[in-house]
């Protein structure tokens, strides 16, 4: 089955566009927020998206969660187009989005209940996620109990608990202090190894961004669009060395880092003048 | 102040009680005018013949089974019409102020029209509840569906929870139930008052009902005796409420 399909793009973006209104009137003014973004992404791929504030990456995830629908253009899942939230991807949230009146197995359990799965059967994948990521001691805890890198921790047990191919990450690590970013990062390039997952991660971090991708994605604003991709051919797995020392990292990094204080000069220029 | 333990907010509040009863009785013996003050002793007398007579509990019953059928009602409605101004910005400026004027306006003030409209019967003392205590619970419902949490909406969304109705069952509701419970806690204070003017002032009955007619009889030691349950009725309401709201809380 996988061999059939391998060639098909785990997600496809066709022209996608993306306007808000800038006021609830139905005549309000309007302004371009994505502008025809194509994009393939690999089955296994991990991409990381990059780009100054307001550039519309969350906008483009939301439209791949099928949370908002573009105003044009189409979102394709291995193959077929989606119009809505399904089964072959899962989020994860930059604010965590755990419900805080329940449990740890409770909110790790939630998307298979929302399914109808039986509870024993929940339970039993549920449990399997919370231990790998490690949490195995908190299953009965609740959110507010926890640390933001152990909260993001039921957060990515969710997502996988769904069995979904496809990893959504929202900033998930945008709320966790440095050093347990670090971890976390590690720890989401075991499972993503492990699980051979399709993800795409936003991120405002450049070394997170050139760090866990095979493919950077740079993003430009007013209106988002896509700016450029860069692969990223740094030796794998990526923490059994000093990558950060890699001659390649700080040659991507370099690039990204000219380009994004490109838009940020611009930004600046058109704001004062 | 320092923090105090429970056990020595109980020994205080035991101390207060004691030297109250025991001033009152002192007071009600020399006074000796058993209409205006009646000493606790006479009013435990009565408080026991209440019980033995069977009559305490019989009202009891009835004031009880009013009072939670109106309050069933008054949530069911207080529902119904705050989840409407929660979603309708129309209907929110078109219904509030008389929401909020009859948050303002005594009870007592609708009775007539009570009687007139629906009778004195159980239905009348029933909606006499239900004006009494259907506001609080309609504005929390209001003010907690309205600020359901975004995110959570989009993670329930995202995890395939679709449409309206469902999104309000796995998410809006019990985010708000905090906040509801609060309002059901305002809601059943008001609504023992609701009770007991029902009671009172459409056709005696339950515990309002001895209340009145112990007073018309000026055996104000029995108004005394039936009070006392009136209050502990609503207490015992409140806390238990409470007692929920504070297990549904998640810090």
């Amino acid at each position: 089955m996988k061999d059939a399909t391998v060639d098909v793009p785990a997600i496809e973006l066709r022209g996608i566009r993306k306007t808000f209104a800038l006021s609830d009137d139905e005549n309000a003014q309007r302004v371009l927020a994505l502008d025809g973004i194509d994009l393939s992404i690999r089955q296994g791929e991990f991409l990381t998206i990059i780009g100054p504030s307001g550039c519309g990456k969350t906008t483009l995830l939301r439209i791949i969660a099928s949370l908002i629908l573009p105003d044009d253009g189409e979102v394709m899942v291995e193959g077929e187009t989606v119009r809505e939230p399904g089964l072959k991807r899962a989020m994860v949230f930059q604010t965590f989005g755990l419900f805080p009146w329940k449990t740890v197995i409770d909110n790790v359990m939630f998307p298979l209940q929302v399914r109808n799965e039986p509870a024993e059967t929940a339970r039993e994948t549920a449990m399997h996620h919370i231990r790998q990521v490690g949490l195995d001691r908190f299953v009965d805890a609740y959110p507010h109990q926890l640390s933001g890198g152990m909260q993001q921790r039921v957060g990515l047990a969710r997502a996988l608990s769904t069995g979904a191919d496809i990893l959504l990450m929202d900033e998930p690590f945008g709320a966790i202090d440095a050093q347990t970013r670090e971890l976390m990062q590690e720890e989401l390039m075991r499972i993503w190894q492990e699980e051979q997952k399709t993800v795409v991660f936003i991120t405002h971090d450049l070394d997170e961004a050139v760090l866990l991708a095979d493919r950077v994605l740079l993003m430009s604003r007013g209106p988002g669009r896509v700016r450029e991709t860069i692969p990223v051919e740094l030796p794998r797995p990526r923490f059994d060395y000093d990558v950060r020392g890699h001659e390649g990292f700080a040659k991507v990094r370099g690039h990204l880092w000219q380009a994004l204080r490109n838009d940020l000069v611009e930004q600046r220029a058109e704001e004062t003048s | 102040m320092s923090a105090r333990s429970r056990k020595d907010v109980r020994r205080d509040q035991l101390i207060g009680v004691a030297v109250f009863l025991v001033l009152w009785e002192v007071t009600a013996r020399a006074l000796d005018n058993p209409l205006t003050m009646p000493p606790i002793s006479a009013i435990l007398a009565a408080l026991l013949d209440l019980i033995l007579s069977g009559e305490l509990f019989l009202a009891l019953g009835q004031s009880i089974f009013l009072l939670i059928v109106g309050l069933i009602a008054a949530t069911v409605i207080g529902f119904v019409f705050g989840a409407l101004i929660a979603r309708s910005q129309t209907a929110y400026w078109m219904l509030n102020p008389y929401f909020s004027a009859l948050f303002v306006t005594p009870t007592i003030a609708l009775v007539p029209l009570v009687l007139v409209w629906f009778g004195f019967g159980f239905p009348g003392r029933v909606i006499v509840v239900v004006l009494a205590a259907v506001v609080p619970i309609l504005f929390s419902v209001a003010s907690g569906l309205r600020d359901a949490p975004g995110d959570l909406i989009d993670v329930a969304r995202s995890f395939g929870v679709k449409g309206e109705i469902p999104l309000l069952f796995t998410v809006r509701i019990r985010a708000a139930l905090p906040v509801l419970m609060a309002g059901l806690r305002l809601a059943a204070g008001r609504g023992v008052v609701g009770m007991a003017v029902a009671e009172t002032y459409l056709r005696l009955g339950g515990i309002g009902g001895l209340i009145k007619s112990y007073g018309a009889m000026f055996q104000t030691d029995y108004v005394f005796a039936s009070i006392l349950p009136l209050s502990l009725l609503g207490i015992g309401l409140v806390t238990l409420i409470a007692r929920v709201e504070r297990r549904l809380h998640w810090t």
